[in-house]
């Protein structure tokens, strides 16, 4: 006699209907197999293998070969196109405007986005209409948003005209041609574009804290400052490490800002990599163009992934 | 606190809002808005100053309206992104459910598979030479299965790491009954994952209605979306020439998702509280 | 799930076999290779839908003549814009497969191979129209290996000086100079009492090449671009190497717009229109920024033309994107009859209409120019027969000379420097089209 007829016995006995046999099986301490289906999976991997990892991949390794708009063959070449092009300087002066341009974005986004969603936190109506209003460049598309800020920072243009209202003579900083800070300005207004998202993301973040916790410091006399630092700031790392890696990955990877508001000039001291590379599958370097897909590829791996991994520990320590 | 300085401090906030809210976004959006109702000669040289020949909301917005065939343009760009969204929630909901529960190394190679489309740039002339040998080149069903694809992964993402917050007793409860996983799925995991199916829908939604780079070359000259059409638009003056128009055409594009945006901004954030950030 | 990913890997070796050879090699001939016959003007084509593809500036080129072959044939003609860079989008579609019927595009040796016109262009040899075309015309450009690949739809454009009549009147300046010491004499007059002689648009910066180009006009005449061509003369030596020296020289010296390295094309035509510059080193497309926004009476006062070169007025020819159209291989014998149909309409019987619609100046011997042409482009069109070919029409590549150019005026190269990376960047095109010497 087992223990389950026993059991059943007993049930039967009692009046209760027999119990089914997974209950039984838990009953039993047994492990219950997982109930989620190998089939699940099929058509997200189906379309993502098709419409994206195939064109990607074959993308990639077209950069060992010669494909060019030139000619109709496409012979393969080995390393070639890497040599030739981490011997030319621009590639590394690129890689090095890039990463700039990425770490200044996720900086600016995020002290932008978070100081927003402190200074909006309270749900007063006034707060309401500003969060919708900051969302605004969020929803503009990058063209148009290249298009705005083109006419506003002309040598001629709104802000210089607010300038030089305020200095009392005329101004005429020429915002997006200097050689040296135009990389500034522009990730300041890919920041622009997205703080609102990063607000968002640390509002949901700060509205998570536990009241109790913030009750308790304050009862403690812990001040504004002390409170922020040391309980919500914490607390807020989940939010942190989605906003860094978004900000990251999304400004190494788009070029959209950058090509509407300089082109990566002036004197390409804007070229972020994907600007390069689109200038040079232009030319019909087809090739060579992957090859440099590849290399940000690498890069961005490279940069993130430590980055994420990095934020994901802090979270757990946290 | 004194009543004193409380009272102080009550008024400097909304004055900060106030003063941010005009210096940051006051002046790029009244540049957009009092530029879009100019006339071409007033918008030549965009400025804050108010137009010198009259206001021309009327016929600007009217002849952008034509001449971008806004009404086809949105028409284009929503069954573009309903489907899509669609899909991607609902496939991405799917594998992130096994992707969530199930333990094991093929899983997690899979997953790191499913996942690597958030670093990965997606390669256009390849997606499009794929697009045209299983005849979806230029068709709208085409964009709609290449906007699920680069955008799967970060669909997955997002989902698994919500379905790994919420605890599994509902869904095994559910399995011991007899109900069979499809029911499991659909009754019990996806009214749960609200949240996180919300915010997903915003930022799928942005991503896909400003595109114009894949969109340009998947459909342009064939059919019409919002973003395209703003290139037909601009271009429809020499050397930009067409600020007014340009302009117009902006507030004409963005205005459904804002609309949208601040009707749901209540449900929106209280979802992302909800656990996506968990 | 072992199944699972057998299919996938099958699925992926099968696009794999079906695509090693260049994916963007045209679907077929439409078979009858360089012969193609030349069908009646307005034979009727009913059905038939035929598709161009035209930048920003180009994009009204052909209106008049589109409404008239529609009313004429039957046919529905479709005119896509393609947003700038107009050579990049067209070139990334047509690897991608995608292929007009039509397209306005560069009719110059290197445009056309860069389309790879020889798969994907449709030959014009034998064309009813060519033989309309005044002779010094006839070959000018379009030609590629021998045979005809684009269409020339009107006159060249041609690097030259455009200069405002009034400021030159002011500064006292009564004759045009005849060669380029004459033009910096005169430049070194105004600039001594305080005008600006040059305006240069160093923001957008693609016009800043034709100051090193116009300088190399003798240099042209004389073979240099073959000698590059082979390899046996690069943009380090000393022909063009100086050529850069001097217009950083001319800059430096003070010649040219303070703003120069932020001024937009926008700008340099509200400059000169307005008289704050005397002179604009241009190409034809400047003057129809020109015409956007002037009249032809206020052009007629105002501005004028003259073409330079150092020892004399030899103008340099640069057809660009607008001044012709190329039509395609589609595999499809209906719409291909009908694209050559449209340019045999178009240069033949329409030919006045459209001169008339687009105030341009005629390339036929038996079609006058309208009175109403300005008098700028009357001269430009006037030294196209002399005229010597630029680096797009002769050279076998197109680097990017602008560019460098355009960062040694915003000082983060020297001349050396650009000379340096064009000559890199051009034999890195040349090998990949296969030039002998850049192997």
């Amino acid at each position: 006699m087992t223990l389950t007829a026993s059991t059943d016995a007993a049930a039967l006995a009692s009046g209760a209907p027999p119990t089914p046999p997974g209950r039984r099986a838990a009953a039993r301490g047994r492990r219950v197999r997982p109930g989620q289906p190998w089939w699940f999976l099929l058509p997200a991997l189906a379309v993502l293998t098709t419409f994206f990892l195939v064109p990607t991949i074959y993308n990639l390794v077209y950069a060992f070969t010669d494909w060019s708009s030139f000619k109709t063959a496409i012979n393969p070449v080995g390393f070639d196109n890497f040599h030739s092009l981490l011997s030319s300087g621009v590639l590394l002066a690129d890689l090095r405007t890039t990463v700039i341009y990425a770490l200044l974005v996720a900086l600016f986004q995020n002290v932008f986005g978070l100081l927003l969603a402190l200074l909006l936190e309270a749900d007063t109506s006034l707060n309401r209409f500003a969060r919708v209003m900051f969302f605004v460049p969020v929803i503009m598309s990058a063209l148009a948003v290249g298009y705005v800020f083109q006419a506003l920072l002309k040598p001629t243009g709104v802000v210089n005209s607010i300038l030089g209202a305020l200095a009392g003579h005329p101004v005429r900083y020429a915002w997006l041609a200097d050689t040296r800070w135009t990389l500034l300005y522009v990730a300041l207004i890919h920041a622009w574009k997205w703080m609102g998202l990063a607000m968002l993301i640390y509002l949901a973040g700060l509205k998570t804290i536990d009241q109790d916790a913030l009750e308790a410091a304050r009862i403690d006399g812990a001040t504004t400052w002390q409170t922020f630092w040391q309980i919500r700031f914490p607390l807020l790392a989940p939010a942190m490490t989605f906003n860094v890696a978004t900000a990251l990955l999304g400004s190494m990877n788009s070029f959209d800002i950058v090509q509407a508001t300089t082109g990566g000039g002036p004197a390409q001291t804007t070229e972020i990599l994907n600007i390069f590379i689109y200038r040079t599958f232009g030319q019909g370097l087809f090739a060579q163009a992957t090859t440099m897909s590849l290399v940000l590829l690498v890069v961005i791996a490279v940069m993130a992934f430590p980055t994420i991994w990095l934020l994901r520990r802090r979270e757990q320590v946290l | 606190m004194s009543g004193a300085s409380r009272g102080w401090r009550r008024l400097v906030h909304p004055v900060v809002v106030v003063g941010l809210l005009l210096f940051a976004l006051g002046v790029p959006l009244w540049l957009v808005v009092v530029t879009s109702g100019k006339s071409r000669g007033d918008a030549l040289s965009p400025s804050l100053a108010l137009p010198r020949h009259g206001w021309h909301f009327g016929a600007n917005y009217s002849k952008v309206f034509t001449d971008g065939r806004v009404w086809s343009a949105f028409v284009g760009s929503v069954s573009i992104v309903v489907p899509s969204v669609v899909l991607l929630l609902l496939f991405g909901a799917m594998a992130a459910w096994v992707f969530a529960r199930r333990r094991g190394f093929a899983v997690s190679m899979l997953y790191a598979v499913a996942i690597s489309g958030i670093v990965l740039p997606p390669a256009v002339i390849t997606l499009v030479l794929l697009l045209r040998q299983l005849g979806l080149a230029g068709t709208l069903t085409g964009m709609v299965l290449v906007y699920t694809g680069i955008y799967m992964s970060t669909a997955i993402f997002f989902i698994t790491g919500f379905i790994r917050t919420i605890p599994p007793q509902l869904e095994e409860a559910a399995r011991v009954d007899g109900a069979g996983p499809v029911r499991i799925f659909f009754t019990i995991v996806v009214p749960l994952l609200r949240p996180v199916l919300a915010t997903a829908t915003i930022l799928i939604c942005l991503y896909i209605w400003n595109d114009v780079f894949y969109a340009f070359f998947v459909i342009g000259g064939r059919k019409d979306t919002l973003p395209l059409n703003l290139f037909q638009v601009a271009s429809a003056g020499l050397y930009l020439n067409n600020w007014h128009l340009i302009f117009a055409y902006v507030v004409l594009m963005s205005v459904p998702l804002l609309v949208a945006f601040a009707v749901a901004q209540r449900r929106i954030i209280s979802g992302i509280t909800g656990g996506a950030v968990k | 799930m072992r199944k699972r990913l057998g299919a996938t890997a099958a699925v992926v070796a099968s696009l794999v076999l079906a695509a090693c050879s260049n994916p963007s090699s045209g679907s077929g001939d439409s078979g009858k290779g360089g012969s193609s016959s030349w069908p009646k003007e307005t034979a009727k084509l009913n059905g038939t839908t035929l598709t161009i593809w035209a930048a920003q500036n180009s994009n009204t080129v052909a209106k008049k003549v589109i409404s008239d072959f529609e009313s004429a044939t039957g046919a529905k003609v479709h005119v896509v814009t393609i947003p700038d860079p107009y050579e990049q989008g067209v070139q990334t579609k047509v690897a991608s497969g995608d292929k007009p019927d039509l397209a306005f595009w560069q009719p110059t040796a290197s445009e056309l191979t860069s389309l790879n016109a020889t798969t994907n262009l449709q030959t014009l040899d034998g064309a009813p129209w060519i033989s309309k075309f005044s002779p010094a015309l006839r070959n000018i450009t379009g030609l590629l290996h021998g045979k005809r690949y684009a269409a020339l739809i009107s006159s060249p454009a041609v690097e030259g000086v455009y200069y405002n009549k009034q400021v030159f009147a002011k500064y006292g300046i009564t004759s045009l100079p005849k060669n380029f010491d004459e033009l910096l004499t005169d430049a070194r007059q105004i600039k001594a009492k305080g005008g600006t002689p040059f305006y240069e648009m160093g923001g957008d910066k693609w016009a800043t090449q034709w100051w090193v180009q116009v300088q190399l006009a003798d240099a042209a005449k004389q073979g240099l671009w073959d000698r590059v061509n082979a390899n046996k003369e690069t943009f380090g030596d000393p022909t063009i190497l100086n050529a850069i020296k001097k217009y950083k020289a001319l800059v430096d010296e003070g010649l040219f717009n303070k703003n120069i390295t932020s001024a937009t094309f926008v700008d340099q035509g509200k400059a000169l229109l307005a008289g704050d510059a005397a002179m604009v080193m241009q190409v034809n497309s400047f003057f129809g920024e020109l015409q956007a926004s002037a009249s032809t009476a206020e052009l007629n006062q105002k501005i004028g033309f003259f073409p330079i070169s150092p020892s004399g007025n030899v103008g340099t020819f640069i057809p660009d994107q607008s001044n012709a159209v190329v039509a395609f291989k589609t595999g499809d014998g209906k719409r291909e009859s009908a694209a050559r149909q449209l340019l045999s309409f178009w240069l033949g019987s329409e030919y006045p209409k459209y001169l008339a619609a687009q105030n341009t100046v005629s390339l036929e011997t038996a079609v006058p120019s309208p009175a109403t042409v300005p008098d700028a482009l009357k001269s430009v069109a006037a030294s196209v027969p002399t005229s010597v070919g630029s680096m797009q029409a002769l050279a076998v590549a197109n680097p990017d000379l602008y560019l460098n150019l355009a960062n040694m005026l915003a000082g983060t190269m020297s001349p050396e420097k650009v000379a340096s990376t064009t000559q890199a960047q051009f034999a890195q095109l040349a090998k990949a089209i296969g030039a002998p010497g850049y192997k």
